[in-house]
């Protein structure tokens, strides 16, 4: 029997290579031991309490910049950064990793000063001092600009940031604080104050940030030449997966390739997309009033309003998922399940929770509040893959997980809003493992 | 037998239907005397308009290259992008109709920016290449809509009617240009005209033209173009005249710009905006018709895959059909010029303002006939000038 060769097979391959090389395990490896527990008297206290460190690092920082100039040289020089240096770097690394965990509330323990290996339950374990190519050495700070400005989003490692000046006087803010670590600290401290532990969503947002963080400023220190990973599946792949959420994504986790000529006018093409959600929005908003009412009463959403919200809230993820490059084909009209390569598993109608439901709107702000961090993230990542996807003809595999993990709280939040389910989103960057049956999919 | 009975019944209708938007103000026996342009131009303003003109000429014919070429490939292979949609035939439709223009627009990108430049050279435009390139993109955001718009209602009636979409098809077309024209001075930002002595004779133009209470409006155009320009638009209470600031900037004296307002309210005095979308609705019949023909050998319009060739076959049409709409544009023109020189009764100042044309639009007062043909939708400056001439003879010679 003649053997014709399969060009699909072939171009399965190329990209299941791809995959594999971006697999390869970071160098920068965060480590969460951390249990949970949070002690109320030290949260509450939190930020006063991390005085001391914030001062430490900033005189450690002002060394750092000096330190990092003379190893900079060293290494174009010599081609590896000297032991000495390279320490002297990772201790840095290693103490602003526990810091803003300590800050963000991502750990509990308060933090030592000098940043020693595994004397914090969130740690990250860095590599020894490696040859670099040089021209990549020359050019780091420019090469690290696209991740530390992610890190922005997500949540930086490093010392105090300079905020700028306004007619108003000067604004300082800590490095860590990115937009979702921020917003994990605000929210982690009213719920550690009330619960005195930390929701391990929030924890592992928290932590995935941390550690993107990390990456991006040992990439910048030279402490390794790989490029930060967004992938929260490798960044987070020491952590306890979180039980399955009833929202969560299906679909072809391997489309990964991108048509140059769709990516190129996304943004135009999306258009027709996106007029038909305002206006399915509208009609979304009022069902959505209507199955509130109903839900409050009999307890369960009725049946085909139920199906409809579903159908908006998955005909959403299409769209957002088509327009920030979370998947490559022009999605249909009529969010139908199991016609997209991103797409959303939904519960049936099931009894809910009347508190919950009369109070929804109330519930779903510190929700919403993660939603904005991921959303700035998601932004950037997809403004990442545009360029990317037109040179390569392919979405790199971290950068199209991290856009995922946001398209999914996002749904998760829209189908709590909408009363598809009363399930809380999930912050946790790692999709939940299934126990047992999944649950069941509406309009089989 | 019967069939045929249909056919020149329809075409016995279309006959009588143009022949009644053909009706014109313009008397029959008049007759334009041949003027030589060398009387009216100098020598270099001659040399300046042709050679601007040869070199947008050569740009026309190379874009219209470029389109049908590139349509013509992406009729061919366009099919392929099918696999890059997820959506249903309609929605993969649309995406097809989408990538042919963005296609279309990257391809002739070359040319139309050369074009800028061209224009830029002899300052006729003043939009930046950044901008322009800008405008570009936010405008085929705008063509995208309208055209998913229009093949949401060709796919939904071949879905239901099969190839017999045309036929509800046409008339909500002819519907839509008939809102698009009602609309379009809604969507035009425009600002009051300030000169008082105009708005009063814009008053006495209304009155003679029987069209009182038309707003006249200023259109900011200079950060785009230097080129003078105005236009009627829109339909019963939305219609209006607008005027490009680029005309009311003080190189042309008040009893001009009467001349062109009397011009722009004869279009709106004759329904011109009427009689347009009249001549798009006795084209959309057959159009659509020719389209769905063309669909079949494809599967028909219901059909994704046969989008890119029906792209293909609205623009060729659409290019053997402009000399045609030019003839009927030109028609038009002329009865506003006979309209606007009966008004103000002042061929002097007819005249100088189409003289004032040429340096100002460095357009051919005397066209080759290709050119002539192909791209006039005005009559040439000099059967302008011609018709003022043969107005001020017949005004004399009347009691």
């Amino acid at each position: 029997m003649e053997h014709r060769p399969d060009p699909a097979a072939a171009i399965r391959r190329i990209w299941h290579q791809c995959r594999m090389h971006e697999h390869r395990e970071h160098p920068v490896r965060l480590v969460v031991e951390d249990d949970l527990h949070r002690n109320r008297l030290t949260v509450f206290f939190r930020l006063i309490l991390a005085i001391p460190h914030f001062i430490w690092i900033t005189v450690w920082s002002i060394a750092v910049f000096f330190v990092a100039i003379v190893n900079w040289i060293a290494t174009l020089v010599t081609g590896t950064p000297p032991a000495g240096l390279h320490r002297f770097m990772c201790s840095y690394i290693r103490y602003s990793v526990h810091l803003n965990a300590y800050f963000h509330l991502i750990g509990n323990p308060y933090p030592g000063f000098v940043g020693e290996e595994g004397e914090y339950p969130v740690d990250v374990r860095l590599p020894g001092p490696e040859p670099q190519a040089r021209w990549q050495t020359f050019f780091r700070l420019f090469l690290a600009l696209p991740a530390l400005f992610l890190s922005s989003a997500l949540g930086s490692a490093g010392g105090p940031t300079y905020g700028g000046v306004s007619g108003r006087g000067s604004r300082y803010s800590f490095g860590g604080s990115g937009l979702l670590t921020a917003a994990v600290a605000v929210l982690g401290w009213f719920a550690s104050l009330a619960l005195g532990r930390m929701p391990k969503g929030l924890r592992d947002a928290g932590a995935y940030g941390i550690g993107y963080g990390a990456q991006g400023l040992a990439y910048l220190l030279l402490v390794t030449e790989r490029y930060p990973n967004t992938d929260p599946t490798e960044l987070l792949a020491d952590v306890e997966r979180p039980p399955q959420h009833s929202v969560y994504l299906i679909g072809d986790p391997d489309d990964l390739r991108r048509s140059r000529l769709t990516v190129f006018f996304r943004v135009l093409l999306v258009i027709p997309h996106l007029i038909w959600l305002s206006l399915w929005s509208i009609a979304a908003f009022v069902v959505g009033v209507i199955v509130w009412f109903a839900t409050l009463i009999t307890g369960t959403p009725p049946a085909s309003l139920h199906a409809f919200l579903s159908r908006f809230v998955r005909y959403s993820l299409h769209v957002n998922a088509f327009l920030y490059l979370a998947a490559n084909p022009f999605p249909g009209f009529a969010g139908e399940p199991g016609r997209y390569p991103l797409d959303l598993a939904l519960p049936a109608p099931q009894p809910q929770n009347r508190w919950v439901t009369a109070f929804r709107v109330v519930l779903a702000v510190p929700a919403w509040i993660v939603n904005v961090g991921l959303a700035l993230a998601l932004t950037i990542a997809a403004i990442y893959t545009w360029f990317i996807a037109l040179i390569r003809g392919v979405a790199p595999w971290g950068l199209r997980n991290l856009m995922a993990y946001a398209l999914r709280y996002g749904a998760q939040l829209n189908a709590y809003v909408y009363l598809v389910t009363d399930a809380y989103p999930h912050a946790s960057p790692l999709e939940g493992a299934a126990e047992a049956e999944p649950p069941v999919a509406e309009e089989q | 037998m019967g069939r045929a009975l249909a056919l020149v019944a329809l075409a016995g209708g279309w006959a009588a239907a143009s022949w009644y938007l053909w009706q014109s103000r313009v008397p029959g026996s008049l007759h334009l005397p041949h003027l030589d342009e060398h009387h009216y131009f100098s020598a270099a303003q001659l040399h300046a308009s042709a050679s601007f003109s040869n070199v947008e000429l050569l740009f026309w014919v190379l874009g219209v290259v470029v389109q049908v070429v590139v349509l013509a490939l992406y009729a061919w292979r366009g099919h392929r992008f099918m696999r890059e949609s997820a959506a249903g035939p309609l929605g993969t439709g649309m995406l097809l109709g989408m990538l042919g223009f963005a296609i279309l627009w990257l391809a002739g990108l070359p040319v139309s920016v050369l074009d800028l430049w061209w224009q830029r050279r002899h300052d006729l435009v003043t939009l930046g290449y950044v901008d322009y390139l800008f405008q570009g993109w936010f405008a085929l955001g705008g063509e995208f809509v309208f055209l998913c718009f229009a093949l949401a209602i060709v796919m939904g009636f071949a879905r239901l009617l099969g190839e017999r979409w045309w036929m509800p098809a046409a008339p909500l077309f002819i519907g839509l240009a008939l809102l698009f024209a009602f609309v379009n001075p809604y969507l035009t930002p425009t600002h009051r005209l300030e000169d008082s002595q105009l708005r009063s004779s814009v008053q006495r133009l209304e009155k003679l033209e029987h069209v009182e209470h038309t707003p006249v409006v200023v259109q900011d155009m200079r950060d785009i173009t230097s080129m003078p320009n105005a236009e009627a638009m829109g339909l019963g209470p939305s219609r209006r005249v607008v005027l490009w600031d680029t005309l009311v900037d003080g190189r042309f004296s008040n009893r001009q710009l009467e001349v062109v307002l009397a011009h722009e309210l004869g279009h709106l005095s004759r329904n011109h905006i009427w009689k347009s979308v009249g001549w798009y609705a006795l084209f959309a019949f057959p159009g659509t018709y020719l389209i769905a023909r063309a669909a079949r050998r494809l599967g028909g319009m219901a059909e994704p895959k046969a989008v890119p060739l029906s792209l293909l076959v609205l623009v060729v049409l659409s290019l053997l059909a402009s000399p045609v709409e030019n003839v009927i544009s030109r028609h038009m023109e002329a009865e506003a010029d006979w309209m606007s020189l009966r008004t103000t009764h002042d061929p002097v100042a007819a005249k100088q303002l189409f003289r004032r044309f040429v340096p100002t639009t460095l357009g051919e007062p005397n066209p080759n006939t290709f050119e002539y043909v192909a791209l006039e939708t005005h009559p040439t400056i000099m059967q302008r000038i011609a018709m003022a001439e043969a107005y001020a003879t017949s005004a004399a010679q009347s009691p």
